[in-house]
This record gives C-alpha cells, sequence and structure tokens, in this order.
C-alpha cells in the first residue's frame, strides 16, 4: 500500500513540476519575442495569460508543504508565493497603468528564469530520481543575482503603483459601519512594502544556508 | 573539584576549568564562569549534563540550588564535564512586561486626545466624542494600569529572565495591536453599539477584571518567596474547576470589552490572545498532570477544564 501511495505522489509531483516548467518557459519566450519585437511596453501583454496560470498554480506548493507531501517549510514559501501573487494580481492585474513599466520585463525574466530553473531541478528529481550537478549548481547559485533583480522589480513596481491605488479606492472598505471596520489598500500596500524590509534579506540568507548546504553535499559525493 | 565547561560543538569555553570546592552549589560555579568570562552573567548561563550517547531524553539542567557534586557520576566526584550554552543578553521579566505593557497604556489615550485622524485623511471630519469612547479608554487604561502593577507587586516568577529578543518582540505584539485597536475605538467615524450593550460589556470586563486579579493573588501564594519555583496544584476559586482561571478571566475581560466597543480589530486581538493563551494552557495543564499523576504518594490531579468552559 505505501509502496503504491509514494508512486502516486511521485508521479503526481513530476508532473506538477513539468507542467508548470512549461507554463513559465512559455513566460519567458513570449517575453524574449515581445522585447526583440516591440520592446518592454508590449512584454505584460504578451505574457499575461501563462504568468497568471503558471504563478497561482504555486499555490499548489504551500498546499503540498502543509500535507507534508515535499519537505520544505511553509515559512519559507509562504512569504515568497505571497509576495508574488501580490504582485502579479493585486498589482500588475488590478492597475492597469503599471503594465507598460520597464520593471515588468525585468520581473518577468527574474521570475521565469529562477523558476525554469526550480521546476525542472523538482521535475528531474520526482521523474528520474537524481538531477545532473550543473542543475544543482544552477539551482542554488543563479538567485544570488536573481533574488535581487526580481525584489528589486516587485518593490518597484509596487512603488510605482501606489499612487494609482490611492485614486481608484479599489478593494477599499471604508467607515462608518456598525462594525467599526476598513481596510485600506493603499495602506496595505505600503505594509506590504514594510514587509520587504526583513523579509529579503531573511529570504536571501536562508538560501544562502540551503547554497551552503547543497554544495557541500555535491562535494562530499 | 574541577569542572570542565564545554560548549555544544565541543570547544572549552573557560580554559583549565574551573576549580570548585566540594561543597560548591551550582550557584557557585555560575559565579566562577562569570568571574572567569566577564559577559556570561549567570542568568545568561544554561548548564546542562552533557547526553549520555544513545540516550535521547530531555538533557538534565542544573539548578542553581544544588550541589556540584549531585551531578558527578558516581565514583568521579573530582571532575564533572558540564555543557554551556549562551542564552544571549536577558532582561528581567518584570522589565519585559513593563515595556510590553507601557506603550499600549500610552498609545491609546493619544488616539483619543491627539487630533491624530487628520493625518489619516480625516482632518474635516467632525469628531463628537461617544461616551462609549470615553469608557473604553478609562476602561483599558485600567486594565494595563493593572497589569503594570501586578508585575511589581503581585506576580512571582518561575524564571527571573527573559531574553532581551522578547522585548522586540512581545512589545511589537502589544504596541501594534494597542494602537491598531485605538484607532478604531477613537475613529471620527466610530458607530457606536446600544447603550444597553456597552453597558453589559463593561460591567462584564470588569467583574472579570477583578476576578483575574483574585486568581494573580492565589497564584502567587503558591510559590513561596524564595522562588523555588515549585509546582503546586491551584485550587481555590475559579482554580477548583479550572486549570488556568487566570487566563479565563482574561480572556472573558476582553470579551466584555469588545461586546462594549465592537471594533473587527477588537475582536481579532481576541482571537488570537486567546489562540496564545490556550497554547500556554495546554503546556501547563501537560505539566501539572503529568507531575502529579498519583503515584508514589504524589497527588492525581484533579479532572478539570482546562482553560474555556465549556469547550476544554
Amino acid at each position: 500500500m505505501a509502496g503504491i501511495f509514494s508512486t502516486v505522489k511521485r508521479i503526481y509531483l513530476a508532473i506538477y513540476n513539468w507542467a508548470v516548467f512549461s507554463g513559465w518557459l512559455q513566460v519567458l519566450i513570449f517575453a524574449i519575442k515581445a522585447l526583440n519585437e516591440s520592446g518592454p511596453a508590449a512584454v505584460y501583454d504578451n505574457v499575461e495569460k501563462p504568468l497568471q496560470l503558471a504563478q497561482t498554480a504555486a499555490i499548489l506548493e504551500i498546499i503540498h508543504g502543509l500535507i507534508g507531501l515535499v519537505r520544505s517549510p511553509v515559512s519559507a514559501t509562504l512569504p515568497q508565493i505571497g509576495s508574488r501573487l501580490f504582485v502579479t494580481w493585486g498589482i500588475l492585474y488590478s492597475f492597469p497603468e503599471t503594465r507598460t513599466h520597464v520593471l515588468v520585463s525585468s520581473l518577468v525574466i527574474s521570475w521565469s528564469l529562477t523558476e525554469i530553473i526550480r521546476y525542472s531541478f523538482f521535475g528531474m528529481k520526482e521523474a528520474l530520481g537524481f538531477t545532473p550537478s550543473w542543475l544543482l549548481w544552477l539551482r542554488y547559485s543563479t538567485f544570488l543575482l536573481l533574488y535581487p533583480t526580481g525584489i528589486t522589480s516587485e518593490v518597484g513596481l509596487i512603488y510605482i503603483a501606489l499612487p494609482y491605488i490611492k485614486a481608484s479606492e479599489k478593494y477599499c472598505f471604508r467607515m462608518p459601519n456598525k462594525w467599526n471596520f476598513s481596510f485600506d489598500y493603499y495602506f496595505a500596500s505600503i505594509g506590504v512594502l514594510g514587509i520587504y524590509v526583513p523579509g529579503s534579506p531573511h529570504m536571501y540568507t536562508y538560501m544562502l544556508g540551503q547554497r551552503k548546504k547543497a554544495l557541500s553535499k555535491l562535494k562530499a559525493a | 573539584m574541577k569542572v570542565t565547561l564545554v560548549s555544544r560543538s565541543g570547544r572549552e569555553v573557560v580554559k583549565g576549568g574551573i576549580e570548585l570546592e566540594d561543597s560548591a552549589t551550582v550557584k557557585d560555579l555560575q559565579e566562577a564562569i562569570h568571574a572567569r568570562t566577564k559577559k556570561y552573567y549567570p542568568s545568561r548561563q544554561r548548564l546542562t549534563l552533557p547526553a549520555k550517547p544513545g540516550v535521547s531524553a530531555r538533557p538534565v539542567v542544573l539548578n542553581p540550588k544544588s550541589k556540584v557534586l549531585d551531578f558527578c557520576e558516581k565514583g568521579n566526584s573530582d571532575n564533572l564535564t558540564v555543557l554551556f550554552k549562551d542564552l544571549g543578553p536577558q532582561v528581567l521579566y518584570s522589565t519585559l512586561f513593563f515595556f510590553e505593557y507601557l506603550g499600549p497604556l500610552v498609545i491609546y489615550p493619544l488616539f483619543y486626545y491627539l487630533p491624530l485622524y487628520k493625518y489619516f485623511g480625516y482632518a474635516d471630519t467632525d469628531r463628537t466624542i461617544h461616551p462609549v469612547q470615553t469608557y473604553a479608554m478609562y476602561y483599558w487604561c485600567l486594565h494595563y494600569s493593572k497589569r503594570i502593577l501586578e508585575t511589581f507587586f503581585v506576580h512571582r516568577f518561575s524564571h527571573a529572565t527573559s531574553p532581551l529578543s522578547n522585548v522586540f518582540r512581545n512589545c511589537l505584539y502589544y504596541w501594534t495591536f494597542g494602537a491598531y485597536i485605538a484607532y478604531y475605538v477613537n475613529h471620527p467615524l466610530y458607530t457606536p453599539v446600544s447603550e444597553i450593550q456597552w453597558k453589559i460589556g463593561f460591567a462584564f470586563g470588569l467583574l472579570c477584571q477583578v476576578s483575574n486579579f483574585y486568581c494573580h493573588i492565589i497564584l502567587r501564594s503558591l510559590r513561596s518567596p524564595s522562588g523555588n519555583g515549585g509546582y503546586q496544584i491551584p485550587k481555590g476559586f475559579l482554580f477548583n474547576i479550572v486549570t488556568c482561571a487566570n487566563y479565563t478571566t482574561e480572556i472573558y475581560q476582553w470579551l466584555g470589552f469588545n461586546i462594549a466597543t465592537q471594533t473587527v480589530a477588537g475582536y481579532v486581538f481576541l482571537v488570537v490572545a486567546t489562540s496564545i493563551m490556550t497554547n500556554w494552557a495546554m503546556g501547563k495543564n501537560r505539566r501539572l498532570r503529568k507531575l502529579f499523576d498519583g503515584k508514589e504518594g504524589r497527588p492525581k490531579y484533579p479532572r478539570r477544564w482546562v482553560i474555556l468552559p465549556p469547550f476544554f
């Protein structure tokens, strides 16, 4: 019984990882194509659908962690996926004025490169039982550059969206009401920017620690 | 006798070890360590016996009151190896509590008295202060003043100190929630509930605060002034039916405040505080039941509600 379960788990995870991999590959290809043909302002329109699909699929990863299907701690995956979903849906989708900014290109390329490497890494592990050492190296090294570029793009886009958020009153719930409750999306977005201050070093040092562990295992092997 | 002090990584913390009289207590050892290492004052030291290979039991902590000799292995009373861990800079629990509670005590009246709402975009909103908002401010300040007074005059702490990092974490929690709730209850667009509702809310809350105070007095009498820190079965008043009656009364006290003031912010705080206290209560209940298992002449811990009748 246990043997069947772990095989099913492996097949499922292999399919999941390769499917999301192909989504991100599409994003990268369309982005580069748009950059070549039209320039940065056109990137978003060309990648919107695969981007939304691939990024939103990552919610499954939180569930995988919660039910113990994978070992990644929820404390590391939740902030990363949270910020991605916020930028994808809460900023780019909700405020079209941001879509033509050049930071969208750097965002999309940073995200898609990182994810292509990551999902193929896990996809190979599940499907073939091992990963080639060059892929392991890529997975634990490209973040050194792509985390800063990705985070800068995310923070930058949230920041330039702020005036549009304030003016639009979107997602806001106002007083007076009998539950004396309010929600201001503008302040919430500023709050999210605040979270990046401790959050970014936390994620970066976490990955540095993971890199050390992974690469030393490689040496030992 | 000689004590060899090692860190978890095997490094000798004090070169050459520490020479002690055979009659020395662990407290003497701690002071000797402090004298040799300067920065590790006693409350920062965590001293345990090294784990025996293959044994996965919880490490034996060296109690300051015990004699060092008690921890030596039979037949080897000249040498002892002790594991050292630095707990980091420590503050007194009373210091920690004072700063946690000072924040809400000061921040809340700021929202009541000062024209802060113009910075949130409400410059031209007229503000009529409803009676319930005034009573809420008195109630809140009474609550946190009570907490500060209890910290200095009532509570007996099981550990004298807490890590410094807890000051930042706890202050963040209390001060942020304090500001969050104060913002809504004192808001110029605040909608009060009916008079009968807030009167009942505050009356119930006050009753619970008084009960809570009495619970703290009872808990104080369970601990001897010399701070032995030993556990006893709490009894008397509500403790006869609830293990953590002090938490129960605290939770219901906040419920009273929320019934009176009705804000989502207040209820969010109630839920978070309740879950934290419930966690503590389950741990305490587990410890008490383990300690008072009815064996070897020890009394058996009676069946009681843990924290929140009628739920558990």
